[in-house]
């Protein structure tokens, strides 16, 4: 944005005065000033045309963009029907992951792109996010909760050649704890992992937990060749339907079927390349050009055109376990008070900020999502209701002489702008004048996160059971509150689903019920396809995108 | 002297669109202060991107709040933007002139190194660097456009500066006593007014684009501050759907600072006659 009109010692200063009678004979102050205004634009007297010229050329160019936008349809016609199976499929995502070193590296990136196609788990998880088979061909469990058996499947092997013996699964497993990579705090609880030789593998316990199946379909459960000797960061090697051919940092994956593949998910289409794209306008436009066939996800409001192009592509929305909390600082100096954080709940308006979204997303009412144990729907608990939160923030003692004056801080980058502003637009109308202030992550990560300094916050909470962050006092929430980490403690020690889930579904009601935040609505994925790509996940496709089913025909 | 300029101006027709843009722009941000269509806090979820219509001339964007009225708030803020940056970087200018012209050799010519060497720092850089401990905020606009045009125009001016400062008429001005700010005031300014007002023409059209180009970025205008740039940023993701939502602002902020940038050249030829008259007078009345 630096500018530079200055033309000062240019030669032609002289040259310049001689060819102007008007500064000829004058005094020498005025040369410089003279080449200054004939070096800025040298038909100063064709002015008027100039910039007609130049408003001209605006408009048009921008008619044209408009033009192209609005008309500009796919230069490469999706399903156009010839009936061919394609042997690559293009797949657009949006976070890429900076190396494939699952083990030490974080984000749900990587789990996206490489659980259940590169590396499998001890057991899998399904669409409706249940634990499902995959290395283990079935379990039991002992009666005490204590004691994990699982049978393993016969004639497995790695991408290398390498067969994957019960040895592999329970080295991954120790080493995990071992060497504390990734998520390794999760399998606290288990005093050892040890294997017969043959085909089993057992996992004891010191308490029993009823999160270990659900957590071993994650990175805990990954099993890797214990032989292997590979660089973990540009590399993969791992018993699943896919290897990775080639990774470049922060643009694309390939991924091509693995001829060593033993089970059931052998991939259907030869080779998937997954794109990233940081910018959704790119994104977009690359699913138009035909670059790539998949989208995910794609914001709600930008598939419209492919959702009103039927023929072409096909739009479907997948649920998830993301939650948009809203919290309140339950240890901050005003939002301690329980008045002001129901007033609130009940201040938000949770169906207008669903439909300005493009309508996608579900209302949530409470800390666990419905693919999670122990949901409940708890939506009725905080009706919107402006009456309801003007009594209640009277009672606070804040009245319009004096107003109650929160703070929002958020990453607006990450989340959009429009979420700050409607809070602020939806608060204003029972009295609470919202600051919002706009910070990147890593502030808020400092800020929020490690400093607990806030009045509220707002971020997406993307995990499954989680319900643990509002079991820990010190967790940023800053919740505390005794019934609820005793009721969670018990369902993690339950023996039965049913036991726990009852326990679960309990502490969120109590937790939702004391308003320490807002949750306001469960995100829910969109994905734009060309048609003709069949086998495409929607639930949960930013955390678990299985790809052995995908096809495509053109 | 103000208005007969303003109206050797208003004589050329470009002279006449850049004033009646400008006079259009000042008009609206002062409505603007009292009232617009729409409250801009007034947000409805479930009319997000609305077309034009009658209720909101210029639509809705994504909150579902009146564009238009966005648009007029945003005039003042860029108004504001402009003026604190225009102030910022004549001041700043004009002190960096102070030093490349002054007698003493030694500070002169380290100022025109330390001015040549600074001009090379690109304005969005300077405000990156700002923006870390001030956050998103006008005064990163103001101080980082202030700070590179205020280089640019010292560097522009110093021609002229240098010759007035180094002239007859000052040497005696000294000779009698005058102090350095007075030499200044009287005789160095007037001098190079006619390269000030043009490069600070330009500085303004310059600091809306810029405006627009750091809010983009975050770095600009804090969120829920009314400004053009902030209606481009957040209207420019949907670009593919709703591509009447960024064109509102473009258009605005493309027909103001061709306002601007004519408004200069017309400024210039205006003060080119006025200025030669008067160099003549002070030749004939040297001589």
């Amino acid at each position: 944005m630096s500018h530079d009109h200055g033309v000062y010692g240019d030669a032609d200063a002289t040259e310049e005065q001689k060819t102007n009678p008007a500064t000829g004979a004058n005094a020498v102050a005025s040369t410089d000033a003279t080449l200054e205004g004939r070096a800025k634009s040298s038909n100063q007297h064709h002015g008027p045309k100039a910039w007609v010229w130049v408003l001209i050329a605006v408009v048009a160019v921008v008619a044209i963009v408009i033009g192209a936008t609005i008309f500009g349809r796919k230069s490469d016609d999706a399903a156009s029907g010839s009936g061919q199976t394609a042997s690559t499929v293009t797949i657009g995502l949006k976070l890429a992951p900076t190396n494939l070193d699952i083990r030490n590296q974080s984000g749900s990136a990587l789990d996206q792109l490489l659980i259940g196609n590169v590396y499998e788990g001890l057991v899998g998880r399904d669409s409706d996010n249940q634990v499902v088979p995959a290395i283990a061909k079935s379990w039991t469990v002992s009666d005490d909760g204590l004691t994990y058996t699982f049978a393993l499947n016969e004639n497995m092997s790695f991408s290398n050649g390498d067969a994957l013996t019960a040895e592999d699964v329970a080295w991954s497993i120790n080493e995990l704890i071992d060497q504390q990579y990734h998520d390794a705090d999760s399998l606290e609880g288990v005093t050892s992992v040890t294997d017969d030789g043959e085909n089993t593998v057992v996992i004891t316990l010191e308490a029993p937990n009823s999160n270990l199946l659900w957590t071993l379909t994650g990175r805990p459960g990954l099993v890797f060749d214990k032989d292997a000797d590979y660089d973990a960061k540009t590399e993969a090697v791992g018993s699943g339907p896919y290897t990775v051919s080639k990774f470049v940092e922060n643009d694309s994956v390939t991924l091509t079927a693995n001829e060593n593949y033993w089970g059931e998910h052998a991939a259907k289409t030869p080779t998937v390349v997954v794109k990233y794209f940081a910018d959704d306008n790119a994104a977009v436009n690359a699913l138009k050009s035909g670059d790539v066939q998949v989208l995910a996800p794609i914001v709600e409001n930008l598939a419209e055109p492919f959702a009103s192009d039927s023929e072409h592509y096909t739009v479907q929305t997948g649920d998830g376990t993301d939650k948009y909390v809203l919290a309140f600082n339950s240890k901050g100096e005003k939002t301690s008070d329980l008045r002001v954080r129901q007033a609130i709940r009940y201040a938000i308006d949770h169906d207008e900020l669903i439909a300005s979204r493009g309508g996608a997303d579900k209302a949530l009412g409470g800390p666990i999502p419905s693919l999670d144990p122990g949901y409940e729907d708890l939506t009725d608990l905080y009706p919107h209701d402006v009456d309801k939160a003007k009594e209640l923030l009277a009672e606070a003692g804040y009245s319009t002489e004096h107003p109650l004056e929160l703070t929002l801080t958020y990453d607006a980058s990450t989340y959009g702008t429009e979420l700050g502003d409607q809070l602020r637009s939806q608060l204003k109308q029972v009295g609470i004048e919202l600051t919002v202030n706009v910070v990147e992550f890593s502030t808020w990560l400092q800020d929020v996160y490690t400093n607990h300094d806030y009045d509220l916050s707002l971020v997406n909470h993307n995990d499954s059971h989680d319900l643990y962050q509002w079991a820990d006092p010190d967790y940023y929430y800053g919740y505390d509150n005794a019934e609820v980490q005793r009721l969670y403690a018990e369902g993690v020690a339950a023996t039965s689903d049913e036991e726990s889930d009852a326990k679960f579904a309990e502490a969120a009601r109590i937790v939702s019920e004391d308003a320490p935040a807002d949750w306001l609505f469960n995100f829910r994925v969109t994905t734009a396809m060309a048609n003709g790509v069949e086998g495409f996940p929607f639930n949960m496709n930013q955390t678990l995108l299985p790809l052995y089913d995908v096809t495509y025909t053109a | 002297m103000i208005v007969s300029l303003l109206r050797a101006v208003w004589r050329k027709p470009e002279g006449r669109f850049s004033l009646v843009v400008l006079a259009l722009w000042i008009l609206i941000a002062l409505i603007s202060l009292f009232w617009t269509p729409r409250s801009l806090w007034a947000t409805d979820g479930y009319n997000v991107w609305d077309k034009p219509s009658a209720s909101h001339w210029l639509g809705t964007d994504g909150t579902g709040a009146d564009v238009f009225s966005w648009l007029m708030a945003g005039s003042r803020t860029n108004l504001l933007i402009v003026i604190l940056t225009v102030a910022f970087s004549g001041a700043f200018g004009l002190l960096l002139v102070t030093l490349m012209v002054s007698r003493n050799s030694a500070l002169a010519n380290t100022s025109v190194v330390v001015v040549d060497a600074l001009i090379s720092i690109p304005t969005v850089l300077i405000a990156l660097i700002l923006a870390v401990p001030l956050g998103a905020s006008i005064m990163v606009i103001v101080v980082a456009c202030g700070f590179g045009y205020g280089l640019n125009l010292a560097r522009v001016a110093r021609p002229a500066a240098l010759l007035a400062a180094r002239s007859s008429y000052v040497e005696s001005a000294m000779a009698n006593g005058a102090c350095g700010i007075r030499v200044l005031a009287t005789h160095i300014v007037p001098n190079i007014l006619p390269v000030l007002l043009v490069q600070l023409s330009l500085s303004a059209g310059t600091a809306v684009l810029a405006e627009s180009g750091l809010t983009y970025l975050g770095i600009g205008v804090p969120s829920g501050v009314p400004s053009w740039g902030h209606s481009l940023a957040t209207s420019v993701k949907f670009i593919n759907v709703y591509p009447l939502t960024v064109l509102w602002p473009g258009l605005i902020v493309t027909v103001v600072v061709i306002a601007l940038n004519v408004f200069g050249d017309a400024l210039r030829d205006a003060l080119e006659e006025r200025y030669v008259t008067a160099a003549q007078e002070e030749a004939e009345y040297g001589r």
